[in-house]
């Protein structure tokens, strides 16, 4: 009953403000031009993504056959599976490499350096200089370092090596804005009990960042995932299972790239692409679900 | 207060994303139905010719402006004059879209990834085939090498089967010309493993001749590297790989370190859209079309 | 508790030589790329090069003129500019401000999945949809400066509404209630009070924005055209930097390699000009809020 009323009644209040709104804007026509330009950019934005991934869902869906996924790639079934492993061997190097660091970096930051200090400043700016950095120059340095100036060859182990200097910076900030929004007094608490500093970060204050790493962790392989440009000079695009770190292998977006390239399999190259767009929903979906358990207790 | 603005958006939103279906669904039909409306006939020769080119160093490219004449050599001095305001792209199937979405395009590929959404032309009076590449009536061709240092172990075993009958079936079975005449194939069983590497025009038709041999002989084991003719053999004369493919005559300094043997040969078709009505160019006509100096079908096409 | 002393000093090196790692990084990427680079340059000469209007590396005897490249990629992150910052913006607007909360639940997740679709996938996208349009609406070849700008503009919102948005969440809401308060509609409120305090960090998911567009690769070489030349008109194709070094890179050999490599440092350059530039806006935002 009481409810009722109230919902009868938010709705006059409502009425009354939308017809308030409207005499308003009748005054102002400029904010509701302003508003319609808001809200039609807003449609814009959304039509672009919806015709974007309807485009490429019809285009690869009917493509999806059990042949692209044969667990042996040969030239008729073009099978995206080998390269799917690789994908994933790529993923987990690179992390094993950038995590440890890209954690290192972010406590050293939040918790030894002096914040505002010079060393600071020039790390920051370093880091970022590395985030603003396009891919094909990651390729190219990968390329002229790993491949050629160490003799690796293209191998699993050049891309990994060039993709972790890549991902650094996602890794470092995303721990580092974690390890600063855990409150002092967790500090200052494990302090006064006693605790040294190293035992301090090890036991309070890196397992309150978890869920932040994470965040910085599935950003970084959804980066991953989707690059071409710096794999494609590092690792190389041989088809299969790449045989060990030293050998070649292709990743998912590589072999979509080299499979549209030559124009025999256009249609499978949408399929793949289908798979990728599946992956990195994925991937989203897994993040904003950890953003969602973070930020549960703090925003909104 | 917040909900009737919410109500507006929804509203809009819908409104955009139906759209957007709509769009999405309808323009593809009307796509369709253009583009058969231009099959019957309705080709306008007025139009200004759209050349789509490759990307200079590509191996296509490379004999194709050497066949037309495009490259215009001077004693020493080599100048590769294709038309400044051609569309440049760097892959077979970049060219077949861009040709095939645009009916006033021509470019050129590889004969062996000639498919039907696109039609090749004949050039002097000769339609672009297999046979008449092998004939040499079709004047438009390239070889595909392979080259080496040395030939040992698997690596020698897999030469003589590119080269002996069942080799050469695989690669007529692809589209591209037989070279050699050799007899049958018998393996002489090598374990090991080579690396195979070099231009991506040679690598699809190689990457059918290393799995029909794996059939053949499962003790050898073989990597195929998809990069460049120039990478290729480059990689075989620094000993990183067995086996480089060119899909172009080697250069003197390459011909001066590497032994090579031509595999297959592959006729460069030059395509248009389906719609395109013209269906035999000269030699001429080509060099004056992707030089620049004819910019109308018209001036092909009486 | 000495032992324990010696353990928190070797950690705090080995945090301290992880946290130099991004710098040693950087320093590694000049030296490769100007070891490999430089010497090109001084080869083809600096003016020659930068300001050269032709690049004919097969030519005997060759030229490396990267100026229609480096106007290409400034009128291709210009065209994706104007075409992506206004869109982003206002629909930053629209989600921080304006949008309900069961709406924005499905708008914010599509636009980081806009974000996360690899930039090959948007490639064929372009040449398959927008090249087509562009061709039958605007006439010339499509390949051209009008499509590579579309398709940028496209790639570059997610991260423009990405930081806007959060900028725009930044303001405390003060701003907007004593807005209210002086009488001013919703509309003016957010674009007069709420728009300017957020002002740096828009600015900076621009300029982030305009390093994504400029080094852009895999989508640009799909739908640009590639001509060497300054085009005239927005129907014209245009090759940038990063498409010249991703087409030719895998058949250069000798000079026209290297020469490649310098074009990698000239783009190299352009982005620290960026960087710093950020960096500069970011720290003026901090003195100022």
């Amino acid at each position: 009953m009481a409810d009722k009323t109230k919902a009868s009644e938010i709705k006059a209040i409502n009425g009354a403000a939308f017809a308030d709104r409207m005499r308003e804007y009748k005054r102002k026509p400029l904010s509701l031009v302003m508003l319609l330009l808001v809200i039609i950019s807003a449609a814009l934005s959304v039509a672009a993504l919806v015709f974007l991934i309807v485009y490429i869902l019809i285009m690869g869906v009917p493509n999806l056959t059990p042949d692209l996924f044969a667990l042996e790639y040969n030239s008729d079934n073009v099978s995206c599976t080998p390269a799917i492993i690789n994908t994933v061997i790529i993923i987990l190097l690179t992390l094993v490499i950038a995590v440890p660091l890209g954690i290192g970096a972010a406590v050293y930051l939040a918790e030894y350096a002096k914040r505002g200090s010079r060393l600071v400043k020039i790390i920051r700016a370093m880091t970022e200089t590395l985030s603003g950095i396009p891919s094909i120059v990651y390729g190219l340095f990968g390329m002229l370092c790993f491949v050629t100036a160490l003799h690796w060859g293209y191998s699993i182990l050049a891309g990994a090596i060039t993709l972790a200097i890549m991902v650094l910076p996602t890794i470092i900030r995303t721990t580092e804005e974690a390890m600063i929004a855990v409150p002092d007094s967790y500090r200052e608490g494990s302090f006064g009990l006693g605790a040294g500093r190293l035992r301090t970060i090890v036991r309070t204050i890196l397992p309150s960042a978890v869920p932040g790493i994470l965040a910085g962790i599935i950003l970084a392989t959804g980066r991953i995932v989707g690059e071409t440009a710096a794999l494609i000079y590092t690792s190389g695009s041989v088809t299969g299972y790449a045989k060990g770190l030293m050998s070649s292998g292709r990743s998912l977006a590589i072999h979509m790239y080299m499979l549209a390239n030559e124009g025999l399999h256009t249609n499978q190259a949408w399929g793949t692409a289908v798979v990728l767009l599946v992956l990195v929903l994925a991937i989203n979906t897994l993040s904003s679900f950890i953003a969602k358990k973070i930020s549960g207790k703090r925003i909104r | 207060m917040k909900k009737s603005s919410g109500i507006l958006a929804i509203t809009t939103a819908a409104f955009i994303l139906t759209s957007a279906f709509a769009g999405c669904g309808g323009s593809s039909t009307s796509g369709s139905s253009a583009s058969s409306d231009r099959q019957s006939g309705a080709f306008d020769t007025a139009k200004t010719i759209s050349v789509i080119t490759r990307e200079s160093g590509s191996g296509t490219r490379d004999a194709f402006v050497e066949l037309t004449g495009v490259l215009e050599k001077n004693g020493e001095n080599e100048s590769d004059n294709t038309y400044s305001g051609a569309v440049t792209v760097n892959s077979t199937e970049a060219v077949i879209t861009n040709v095939k979405g645009n009916d006033a395009a021509v470019g050129y590929i590889s004969l062996g990834s000639l498919n039907d959404s696109v039609k090749s032309v004949n050039v002097d009076g000769v339609e672009a085939t297999a046979d008449n590449v092998k004939s040499g009536d079709y004047k438009i061709s390239r070889p595909f090498n392979i080259a080496y240092k040395e030939l040992k172990g698997v690596a020698e075993d897999f030469v003589d089967f590119i080269l002996s009958s069942d080799g050469q079936a695989v690669v007529t079975k692809e589209g591209y010309v037989s070279t050699s005449e050799n007899p049958a194939f018998k393996s002489k069983m090598p374990n090991g493993k080579i690396t195979v590497s070099g231009s991506s025009s040679v690598s699809p038709v190689m990457e059918k001749l290393v799995e029909a041999y794996k059939a053949i002989n499962s003790g050898a084991e073989i990597e195929l590297l998809t990069t460049d003719s120039s990478s290729g053999m480059a990689a075989a004369m620094e000993g990183t790989c067995d086996i480089g493919m060119a899909s172009r005559e080697l250069k003197d300094e390459e011909a001066d370190a590497l032994k090579s043997t031509v595999i297959a040969k592959d006729g460069i078709a030059v395509i248009v859209n389906n719609s395109n009505t013209v269906s035999d160019l000269t030699l001429e006509q080509i060099k004056s079309i992707f030089t620049g100096e004819t910019t109308e079908w018209s001036g092909v096409i009486e | 508790m000495s032992s324990g002393k010696i353990k928190e000093t070797l950690m705090r090196g080995v945090f301290f030589l992880t946290a130099i790692t991004s710098i040693a990084a950087v320093v590694l990427i000049c030296v490769f790329l100007l070891i490999n680079g430089v010497p090109a340059i001084g080869e083809i000469g600096f003016f020659d090069f930068v300001g050269g209007q032709k690049w004919a590396p097969t030519n005997v005897p060759a030229s490396y003129g990267i100026f229609p490249m480096i106007i290409g990629s400034i009128y291709v992150t210009g065209g994706a500019v104007i075409i992506g910052v206004p869109i982003g913006l206002l629909t930053a607007v629209f989600l921080a401000r304006f949008c309900p909360p069961a709406l924005y639940k499905i708008i914010k997740p599509a636009t980081e999945l806009l974000a996360g679709i690899p930039s090959i996938v948007y490639g064929f996208f372009g040449l398959m949809v927008i090249v087509p349009f562009v061709r039958d609406s605007f006439g010339g070849d499509g390949s051209s400066l009008l499509a590579a700008s579309i398709v940028l503009g496209i790639m570059i919102l997610p991260t423009i509404i990405g930081t806007a948005e959060a900028a725009i969440r930044a303001v405390p809401e003060s701003y907007y209630e004593g807005s209210l308060a002086l009488g001013a509609t919703r509309e003016r409120s957010v674009f007069r009070a709420v728009l300017p305090a957020a002002k740096s960090g828009v600015l900076a998911g621009v300029v982030l924005g305009i390093g994504r567009a400029i080094g852009e690769t895999m989508a640009v070489i799909l739908v640009a055209g590639n001509q060497v030349n300054i085009p005239t008109s927005l129907t014209q194709g245009v090759r940038t930097l990063t498409a010249n070094i991703v087409m030719e890179m895998g058949y250069a050999t000798g000079l026209h390699r290297s020469a490649l490599i310098a074009t990698g440092v000239v783009l190299f350059v352009f982005i620290l000009i960026i960087t710093l530039s950020m960096q500069a806006i970011k720290s003026r935002g901090e003195k100022n809020g």
